[in-house]
C-alpha cells in the first residue's frame, strides 16, 4: 500500500461537496506534482491532509496510521507539515526564530531540537548565514527557503507544498525547486500542488491530474506531460507544443 | 447573511425553494406576535418592564451592528448615544417647554449630529485607538452632564414631568413605544443592507483600502455610518428618559449599557438582520435572572464576563449566523461544491468603453517617487512613463519595489517623495476612491476579494464616483448587475455568481478581480501578477482578454514573473532593480541585456526552461 493514501475522500466547506470521492496515493520518498484547472480542488486535498478540513465520507491515512479525523496538531505528529500558499513567515522575527517556530513540538527536548536546527542550517544556507537578520528583509525566494527550513525542523515524513512558486521571480524559481529537490534528496516525501506545470511536473516522479474534485489521471509526471488530452485541456496549448519539441528531457 | 440578487438563478448552488427559511420566518413572525400581544394578555408589570429594557439594549445592539457589525469599527460608546438623546429631551422639555412627541425625533437628530462629528474626527484612527475614543467620548459626555449645571442640574439630575395619559394603563404606551422604536430599528438594518450605503460599509469592514481602491469614498461612509448607528438609540435614549422620569449623568452614561449592546450583538451574530433583537432580549433575561438571584451584589459582572468567554469559545459566530450555517451545511449535504463548476471561459464581448490607441500620450507618468521603510529605499527615486494604448510590463526581482510602485500610484500608501500623474492630473495627495474615479483600475498580487460578498455583491461593489443619492441606491440592481454578468461572463466565472467570493479558489478569486476592476471601466488597468496561481491554459485564455480589451483602447501596466507571457504581451518592458528603473524597451531587447539577466532572469536563463505557458 502506499504511503499517504486518500480513499473515496468527500470534503467541503459548507457549500457543498468540493471533494467527491477523490482515491489519490503518494509514493514514498517520491515528489508527487498536483495540477489541475483552477478550483478543482488542489489546495483541498492538501487542507484534508493536513486536518484543517474534515472529510465528509472517506478515509486518508499514512503509513499505518487512518488520519481521517486528526486534528493539525495530531496531523503533525504523524509526521506531516505543510507549507502555506503565502505569507507564511513572521517579518518581526529573525530567521532562526521563524525556523525554530517548526520546532513548537519539540520544545521540552532543547538537545534535540538544537541538533535539528543545526542539521536544517547545514541544508540551508541562507539559514547558516544569516540567522540573526529580521526575516522581513528578505525577498520571496529567501521567505521561500525560511518556510521550507522551518517544515523541515520538526523532521517530517511527509512535506505539502501548496503553489511554492507563487509571486517568485525566476530566479527565485530555480532556488525554490533546487530546495524542493534538496528536501526530497534529504529523504522527505514531497506532495505538491501548482500552477506552474512545467516546472513542478519537472521536479515531481508523478503527476496526478485533478477535475471537478475528483482525480482525472495519475501516473509518471513523463506521461501526465505527454498524455495529449490533458495536455491540451491543463497544460496549455503551447507547453504541450514544446514538450513534443524537446521529447528527450527527464522527468524527475 | 449574503443576500442573493433577487433574481432566481438558475446556478445549482442556489436552491430555489428552502423550508428551513420559512420556518425562520415563520419563528420571526410568531415571536412578533408573542411581543405585540404580550400586554393584551397580562399585566404583568414586571414582565413588561423587562421586555422594555430589553427592547432597549435591542435598539442599541441594532446601532452597534451598524458601525461594528456592517461597518468593522468597535466601539464602546454606544451609552453616550443614549444618554445624549435622553438629555435632549429632558432639557427640552424642563427647560423650553417643548411638547414630549416633538423632542423625541430631535433627540435622534442631536445624537446623529454628534456621531457625525465626533466620526468625522476619529474616522482617521483604526482598530484599538477607535475602541479607546469611543469610551472616552462617552466619559466626557458623563462629565460635560455632570458639570454644565445650568443645563442639566449636574449630579442632581433632571426630574422628567409624569406622562399625561390615564395612569391605570401603566407602562403599556412606553411598552410599545420601544417595540416600535426595535422594529424601525430593526427595518433600517434591513434597510441598509440592500443599499449600495450598506454594501460599502461591509466591503469597508472586509478590507478598507481594497474599499477606496475600488472608488468608495470611505470617508463619507464611515461617518454616515456612524451616525446611523446613533441616531435611533439617541430616538430611545428621549423615550428612556420619560419611562425613568429622572436622567442623571452615571444612570445614564452607563459604560455597562455599551457592554451589553457589545454582548447581544456577539451573542445574536454580527451583521446580521435580527442577531441584534435576539441577543438584545437574552441579555435582558440573563441580566434580570442575575439580578434576581445574585442581586446587590457585583456577581452578575462575572457572571457576563462568564458569558462573554462562553460566546467567544462556543458560539464565535453567534446565534443567528451558526444556526444559518448548520441548515446550509444540511442542505448542501449531497450537493456537488463549487469544484464541479469549471471556469467557462467563452468568447464573450466585453461592456467597457472604447479609447484611441496608440495616441503617443503618456497616460500615466511617475516622476521621481521615492519610498523608504525605515532604513530601507524601497522606491529609489522611479520615473518612468505608460504611453496611452500601450501594454506595459513592469519586471524586477522579489523585492525590487513593483508592488511598492503600485501603491504609491493608487494611493494605498503615501510617497516620501516624488509625483504621479494621470492623463496629466496630479495624482499626488488624492485619496484612493478619487483616484479610481478618475481612471484608474488595480489588482493584487494576493487577491483582496470582499471574501464575505458573493461574486455578483464584489463585481457590482466599485463606484465610478461618489454622489449622495448612490448611498440609497439598491446594492445589486438594475443595468448594473447586466454589466456585472457581462463581465463575469467575459471572464468565465459567471456560472460562481452566486458563490461567496471567500469559497473560490486562488485562481478563480484573480479572475473575480479582474472583473471586479473592470466594472470601474478605468482608463488604466494596472495588474498585479495576473498569471500567479492561473492554470497554463487559463493563463493563454487570459493573454487574449487583455489583448482584447487593449484593442478596445485600454492601457495597461502589468507586473508579471511569467516571462513568455510578458514578452508575448508587453511592449514595452520596463525593468525595476533596488526601486529604480534599470531598463526599458522591447522584450526581445530586455531579455539580452546583461543587467536585466544579471539582476531578474538569472545566468543560462532561457526562456523554455522558466516557461510556463
Amino acid at each position: 500500500m502506499s504511503f499517504l493514501c486518500l480513499r473515496g475522500v468527500v470534503c467541503g466547506y459548507g457549500g457543498g461537496d468540493v471533494l467527491q470521492g477523490l482515491d489519490l496515493d503518494v509514493e514514498q520518498g517520491a515528489i508527487t506534482c498536483i495540477v489541475g484547472p483552477n478550483g478543482a480542488g488542489k489546495s483541498t486535498v492538501l487542507r484534508t491532509v493536513s486536518g484543517l478540513l474534515r472529510p465528509r465520507l472517506g478515509t486518508v491515512r499514512i503509513g499505518d496510521a487512518d488520519i481521517t479525523r486528526a486534528r493539525p496538531n495530531e496531523v503533525l505528529r504523524h509526521g506531516i507539515v505543510q507549507v502555506p500558499q503565502s505569507n507564511g513567515i513572521f517579518p518581526h522575527m529573525t530567521i532562526r526564530e521563524n525556523v525554530l517556530m517548526g520546532g513548537y513540538p519539540l520544545r521540552r527536548d532543547r538537545a534535540l531540537l538544537r541538533r535539528r536546527y543545526d542539521e536544517v542550517a547545514e541544508l540551508f544556507p541562507l539559514v547558516r548565514e544569516r540567522a540573526g537578520e529580521r526575516a522581513g528583509n528578505l525577498s520571496g525566494g529567501q521567505r521561500r527557503q525560511v518556510e521550507f527550513a522551518r517544515s523541515l525542523i520538526s523532521d517530517p515524513r511527509l512535506v505539502l507544498l501548496d503553489e511554492p512558486s507563487l509571486g517568485l521571480d525566476p530566479k527565485a524559481l530555480k532556488l525554490v525547486f533546487d530546495n524542493v529537490k534538496l528536501m526530497n534528496e534529504a529523504g522527505k516525501t514531497i506532495l505538491i500542488v501548482e500552477q506552474n506545470v512545467r516546472i513542478g511536473l519537472g521536479v515531481a516522479s508523478f503527476g496526478v491530474v485533478m477535475e471537478s474534485g475528483k482525480v482525472r489521471l495519475a501516473g509518471r509526471s513523463r506521461e501526465v506531460l505527454d498524455h495529449p488530452e490533458i495536455a491540451d485541456l491543463y497544460l496549455g496549448g503551447s507547453a504541450r507544443r514544446r514538450a513534443q519539441a524537446t521529447p528527450a528531457r527527464e522527468a524527475g | 447573511m449574503t443576500v442573493g440578487a433577487g433574481r432566481i438563478s438558475g446556478s445549482r448552488l442556489l436552491a430555489d425553494v428552502r423550508p428551513e427559511r420559512l420556518a425562520y420566518a415563520a419563528a420571526i413572525c410568531a415571536g412578533l406576535v408573542w411581543l405585540l400581544v404580550f400586554p393584551l394578555y397580562t399585566h404583568d408589570q414586571y414582565w413588561q418592564s423587562v421586555l422594555i429594557f430589553g427592547f432597549v439594549f435591542a435598539v442599541m445592539a441594532g446601532g452597534w451592528n451598524i458601525i461594528s457589525g456592517y461597518c468593522g469599527y468597535i466601539s464602546l460608546g454606544q451609552s453616550a448615544f443614549l444618554g445624549l438623546g435622553a438629555y435632549t429631551t429632558g432639557i427640552l422639555t424642563v427647560r423650553y417647554h417643548f411638547e414630549a412627541w416633538t423632542t423625541i425625533p430631535l433627540a435622534g437628530l442631536v445624537s446623529a449630529a454628534a456621531a457625525a462629528l465626533l466620526g468625522t474626527v476619529i474616522m482617521r484612527t483604526r482598530g484599538h485607538s477607535f475602541v479607546i475614543i469611543t469610551i472616552a467620548f462617552l466619559l466626557i459626555l458623563e462629565l460635560v452632564a455632570i458639570n454644565l449645571r445650568g443645563f442639566t442640574d449636574g449630579t442632581t439630575g433632571i426630574t422628567m414631568p409624569l406622562t399625561f395619559y390615564p395612569t391605570k394603563w401603566q407602562n403599556t404606551p412606553f411598552y410599545y413605544v420601544f417595540f416600535f422604536l426595535m422594529l424601525l430599528s430593526v427595518l433600517m438594518t434591513w434597510g441598509i443592507r440592500r443599499t449600495k450605503f450598506g454594501t460599502g460599509l461591509i466591503a469597508i469592514r472586509e478590507d478598507e483600502d481594497k474599499a477606496g481602491a475600488v472608488g468608495i469614498n470611505t470617508a463619507v461612509y464611515k461617518v454616515l455610518g456612524f451616525a446611523a448607528s446613533a441616531v435611533l438609540v439617541g430616538a430611545t435614549g428621549g423615550v428612556y428618559g420619560y419611562f425613568l422620569t429622572f436622567i442623571d449623568p452615571t444612570g445614564m452614561f452607563n459604560i455597562l449599557y455599551s457592554v451589553f449592546a457589545v454582548l447581544a450583538v456577539l451573542l445574536g451574530g454580527r451583521a446580521t438582520i435580527w442577531g441584534p433583537v435576539i441577543g438584545g432580549l437574552l441579555i435582558e433575561l440573563l441580566r434580570e435572572e442575575a439580578n434576581v438571584h445574585f442581586g446587590g451584589s457585583s456577581l452578575d459582572i462575572v457572571i457576563f464576563g462568564g458569558l462573554m468567554a462562553a460566546v467567544v469559545l462556543f458560539l464565535p459566530q453567534g446565534v443567528v449566523p451558526t444556526v444559518s450555517a448548520w441548515l446550509q451545511r444540511r442542505r448542501t449535504r449531497h450537493i456537488p461544491g463549487v469544484s464541479e463548476l469549471a471556469i467557462d471561459l467563452r468568447a464573450a464581448g466585453v461592456p467597457v468603453s472604447t479609447g484611441p490607441r496608440g495616441s503617443d500620450r503618456r497616460l500615466l507618468e511617475v516622476d521621481g517617487l521615492e519610498k523608504r521603510f525605515g532604513g530601507v529605499r524601497a522606491v529609489d527615486g522611479l520615473s518612468f512613463h505608460v504611453r496611452e494604448g500601450t501594454i506595459t510590463g513592469l519586471i524586477g526581482p522579489n523585492g525590487s519595489g513593483k508592488t511598492t510602485a503600485f501603491n504609491l500610484i493608487d494611493g494605498m500608501m503615501k510617497p516620501d517623495g516624488g509625483e504621479v500623474r494621470l492623463d496629466g492630473r496630479r495624482l499626488t495627495g488624492r485619496p484612493t476612491w478619487e483616484r479610481a474615479h478618475l481612471g484608474l483600475g488595480r489588482t493584487f498580487q494576493i487577491t483582496r476579494l470582499f471574501r464575505r460578498m458573493t461574486v455578483l455583491e464584489n463585481v457590482v461593489a466599485p463606484l465610478r464616483a461618489f454622489k449622495w443619492s448612490q448611498l440609497a441606491a439598491g446594492a445589486v440592481a438594475g443595468h448594473e448587475v447586466r454589466r456585472a454578468e457581462e463581465l463575469l461572463e467575459f471572464v468565465g466565472m459567471l456560472r460562481f455568481r452566486d458563490t461567496e467570493a471567500g469559497a473560490l479558489s486562488y485562481g478563480q478569486q484573480k479572475l473575480v478581480e479582474l472583473a471586479q476592476i473592470l466594472m470601474l471601466d478605468p482608463k488604466l488597468i494596472m495588474l498585479d501578477e495576473p498569471a500567479g496561481g492561473i492554470n497554463p491554459t487559463l493563463i493563454e485564455r487570459l493573454a487574449e482578454k487583455i489583448r482584447e480589451l487593449n484593442a478596445m483602447g485600454k492601457t495597461f501596466l502589468i507586473v508579471e514573473h511569467n516571462m513568455p507571457l510578458v514578452a508575448e504581451l508587453c511592449d514595452p518592458v520596463i525593468v525595476l532593480a533596488r526601486g529604480k528603473t534599470i531598463a526599458a524597451g522591447p522584450a526581445a531587447e530586455i531579455q539580452a541585456d546583461p543587467e536585466v539577466l544579471d539582476a531578474y532572469l538569472g545566468e543560462g536563463w532561457t526562456a523554455d526552461e522558466m516557461a510556463n505557458v
